[in-house]
């Protein structure tokens, strides 16, 4: 069932490809990788992924015929980090980066999706018409900004309960010493509950 | 004795079109009619017999390929051009794809879709036979002949001829029909090509003998293991296959060292 196997990749593929090519920038983003292949042994992954870079789109496989031109070894969790140079070396320092080949190729790959600038109002009026794609686009942003607001307020939540609670909560020391005190308040009632039996 | 020497002669001089004998120098003729007939409709019978599966084992093919930006590509019996376009894409502007087929109806539906898509620049178009390869020798990085081989007349002819123009380093990938590795599916796939396809084929190209000849060629054609003995006997090395949906497909790779 080899070739089954080739669908969700041919599915996300498409739907990456479907993505880029909405964005008027993506032609100058591919076409500085065009030509390239990226390998991506993820950890959590059972299966290689090779991303080839087209003049106009991306391919995916699990393939892993042929040479790479960056092959990264990672874990899930670091993708995004990926973004940012100055994390690089860090990464590969705390052995949750291997990367053989030209790193900027990753980059330029993380950024390339996570770049994608959609005019998704214009997107929606050629399919819709101009005033459905109004109401849907001010709907979409008042949940956005409904959703950024309830985020700010559970992190401020968040922050309370582990700032201002952490700061009542009691020393270890004092814990220890605390439950000290509460077997020895034990040992007394019992003490005294005995006495009071055999005086009775 | 006479007698007996005719028919070895007979023997040697013919060969199977589908469960046919015909006279060797007739199959390239018969064959090309079978191809003039179904050329417009190639690309539609394709999807409607394969159930659309065809485009999954091109895809696996190039997967397998390890194709690069700027190697050189030969797509023999290319018909309608479906690797092509996608090599095409791979190998980029310093690259070349050579669309190749004997048929000269095939190739230019092949040509004609592939420029309506904006495939233009690095494809080159060549009627070819798969057997006296027209091109200089260590020539092509990747070979592919996908559903073409078991319609050619003299297949060690044309594994010898491939693997000339081959460069060392390059690899062959044949895909073809093959033997279903179960019982169970071989049955299916028995009735589904000898009852069902023909009835297809008059119903949407109007030629029902093209569609028996193509399930009859695929039981002509040899099986996995009888294929991969004949690419090592033409010269390839490390010669491996791999089944697909079953072995009704079988994507063979063989290099040249």
């Amino acid at each position: 069932m080899k070739s089954l196997s080739l669908i969700p990749w041919l599915v996300l593929e498409t739907l990456v490809n479907e993505l880029l090519s909405r964005d008027a920038n993506s032609p100058e983003r591919l076409q500085k990788l065009a030509g390239k292949v990226l390998r991506f042994d993820i950890k959590e992954l059972p299966f290689v992924v090779t991303v080839t870079v087209e003049q106009q789109a991306i391919r995916l496989s699990t393939s892993t015929e042929g040479d790479a031109d960056c092959w990264i070894q990672t874990e899930l969790g670091v993708l995004p980090e990926l973004t940012d140079n100055a994390n690089l070396t860090r990464l590969i320092k705390a052995g949750q980066l291997d990367i053989e080949g030209d790193p900027m190729l990753a980059q330029q790959l993380v950024m390339l999706v996570k770049g994608l600038d959609i005019d998704w109002e214009s997107e929606l009026e050629a399919k819709l018409g101009v005033l459905p794609a109004q109401w849907l686009s001010n709907l979409w942003r008042s949940g956005q900004r409904h959703m950024k607001e309830a985020s700010k307020s559970h992190r401020r939540w968040i922050n309370g309960v582990v700032i201002e609670e952490k700061r009542l909560l009691p020393a270890r020391i004092e814990f220890e010493q605390f439950k000290q005190q509460l077997q020895q308040l034990r040992a007394t009632i019992e003490r005294l509950e005995r006495q009071v039996k055999q005086e009775q | 004795m006479n007698d007996k020497q005719d028919k070895q002669d007979q023997q040697r001089d013919s060969i199977d079109f589908g469960y046919q004998q015909v006279a060797r120098e007739r199959k390239k003729g018969l064959v090309a009619n079978v191809f003039n007939s179904v050329a417009a409709k190639y690309d539609v019978m394709n999807d409607l017999m394969s159930m659309g599966i065809h485009r999954l084992w091109k895809r696996y093919t190039i997967d397998c390929s390890g194709v690069r930006q700027g190697m050189k590509v030969l797509d023999i019996a290319g018909g309608t051009g479906d690797l092509t376009a996608q090599f095409a894409r791979r190998v980029g502007p310093q690259g070349e794809v050579v669309l190749a087929d004997i048929n000269d109806a095939m190739l230019k539906v092949g040509r004609d879709k592939l420029r309506d898509k904006g495939h233009v620049g690095n494809i080159r178009y060549v009627q070819a036979d798969a057997e006296q390869l027209p091109f200089d020798d260590n020539s092509f990085d990747i070979i592919t002949i996908a559903f073409g081989l078991r319609n050619v007349t003299d297949k060690p002819a044309a594994l010898r001829s491939m693997f000339r123009v081959l460069k060392p380093g390059g690899r062959l990938l044949v895909l073809e029909f093959s033997k279903p590795i179960t019982p169970a599916l071989e049955q299916v796939y028995d009735f589904y090509s000898f009852n069902v396809l023909p009835k297809m084929g008059q119903l949407v190209a109007n030629d029902a003998d093209s569609y028996q000849y193509l399930a009859e060629s695929i039981r002509m054609h040899p099986d996995q293991e009888t294929l991969k003995t004949m690419m090592h006997e033409a010269g390839y090395d490390n010669v491996d296959y791999q089944n697909l949906t079953g072995g009704i497909v079988a994507l063979h790779r063989g290099y040249k060292f």
